[in-house]
C-alpha cells in the first residue's frame, strides 16, 4: 500500500481537473485580442460569462464521475496563500523584468510568460509533483519567454497568447493524467453509483 | 524492556488494507463522498460500503446521507478518534519499518 499515493489523491483531485483550463485559456487569449482591438470589450465580458457557464458542466462532470471532497482547512489555507503569492509574483515579476518603473530591470524578455511559467512550475511541483508534461509545456514557455529576443513594444500581449495556449494544453494533459489516476468515467456503474454504507 | 514491544501492537481494525486505505484518504481531507472514496481506493461499491459500516460502528468515521441535485449522496468524514487512531497507526508502522531495518542491519 502506497501511503503517499492515498494521501495525495485529494491534491491530485483538486489540481488535475484540467478541463477547467480550456475556458480559462480561451479567456487569457482574449485579453490581447481586446488590447489589439480585434475583440471588442463587450465581447470579452460576454466571453467571461460564457467561460463561467462552461465551468458548471465541467464541475458536474467531475463531481458525478469522480465524486466530491472538501479539502482540509490546512489545504484551503495553503491554496489561498499560494494564489495570493502567485498573483503577486506574476504582477511584480512582470513589472520587475520589464516595466516603466525606475526599479525595473527592463530586460528584453517576455515579462508575462516568464513569471507565469515560473509560478505554474513551482505550484505544480509543490502540490502534485512535476510531471513530464508540466516540465515540457511550462519549461518551454519559461525558456521561450526568457530568450533575449523580446524587443519591440508588444511582447506582453504575445505573452498572454502563449500563456493561454499553455494553460489549455497543460489542462488537457492534466485531465488525461487525472483519468489515468482515478479511472475512466465509464468504469463505475452509474445506476447505483452511491450505495453508501 | 517489554514497553517498546507493547507499543508496537497494531490496531487490527485499521490494519486491514481496505480500511487503512479509506482512513488514509480521509485523513488528507475534511470530508469526501462515496464516489471519491471508491475512485481513490479502487474498492468495489459493496466492499467500500461494508468497510465504511465497520468503521462507523467503531466510531472512526461519520457518515452523512444527503441529496445533491436530487441524487443520494453519502458523505464521509473522520471523527476526532478516527484522526487520532489513523495517525497513531501510521506512526506504529513507521516504527516497525525502522525496527525491521535496524534488525536486518544487525
Amino acid at each position: 500500500m502506497q501511503r503517499r499515493n492515498l494521501e495525495t489523491a485529494a491534491a491530485n483531485y483538486s489540481y488535475l481537473r484540467g478541463l477547467f483550463g480550456i475556458p480559462l485559456g480561451v479567456l487569457i487569449i482574449l485579453v490581447p485580442l481586446v488590447n489589439w482591438g480585434v475583440c471588442p470589450l463587450w465581447a470579452f465580458l460576454v466571453a467571461i460569462a460564457v467561460a463561467g457557464a462552461a465551468c458548471l458542466p465541467i464541475n458536474r462532470y467531475y463531481n458525478e464521475n469522480y465524486g466530491r471532497l472538501t479539502p482540509s482547512t490546512r489545504q484551503q489555507a495553503r491554496g489561498a496563500v499560494a494564489a495570493v503569492i502567485g498573483v503577486a509574483v506574476v504582477g511584480g515579476g512582470s513589472l520587475l523584468l520589464r516595466g516603466r518603473a525606475d526599479w525595473s530591470l527592463d530586460l528584453p524578455v517576455n515579462a508575462i510568460a516568464v513569471p507565469f511559467a515560473l509560478v505554474m512550475l513551482i505550484s505544480y511541483a509543490i502540490y502534485v509533483g512535476l510531471k513530464s508534461h508540466h516540465v515540457l509545456i511550462w519549461g518551454a514557455l519559461l525558456v521561450a519567454g526568457a530568450l533575449p529576443v523580446w524587443h519591440g513594444a508588444d511582447p506582453g500581449n504575445i505573452g498572454f497568447v502563449l500563456v493561454g495556449v499553455a494553460v489549455m494544453v497543460s489542462g488537457v494533459f492534466d485531465h488525461r493524467l487525472f483519468v489515468r489516476t482515478f479511472g475512466s468515467p465509464e468504469v463505475l456503474d452509474r445506476e447505483d453509483i452511491d450505495v453508501g454504507a | 524492556m517489554s514497553e517498546p514491544r507493547d507499543e508496537l501492537i497494531l490496531d487490527r481494525l485499521i490494519h486491514e488494507p481496505a480500511r487503512l486505505a479509506i482512513l488514509t484518504v480521509l485523513s488528507s481531507v475534511r470530508d469526501a463522498d462515496f464516489v471519491f472514496l471508491q475512485r481513490a481506493t479502487g474498492l468495489t461499491k459493496g466492499n467500500l460500503s461494508s468497510h465504511l459500516t465497520k468503521l462507523e460502528e467503531a466510531g472512526l468515521v461519520e457518515i452523512e446521507k444527503r441529496f445533491v441535485r436530487k441524487k443520494p449522496n453519502t458523505n464521509v468524514a473522520l471523527t476526532a478518534v478516527g484522526k487520532q487512531r489513523i495517525a497513531h497507526h501510521w506512526d506504529q508502522l513507521e516504527r516497525l519499518k525502522n525496527l525491521s531495518a535496524i534488525t536486518t542491519q544487525q
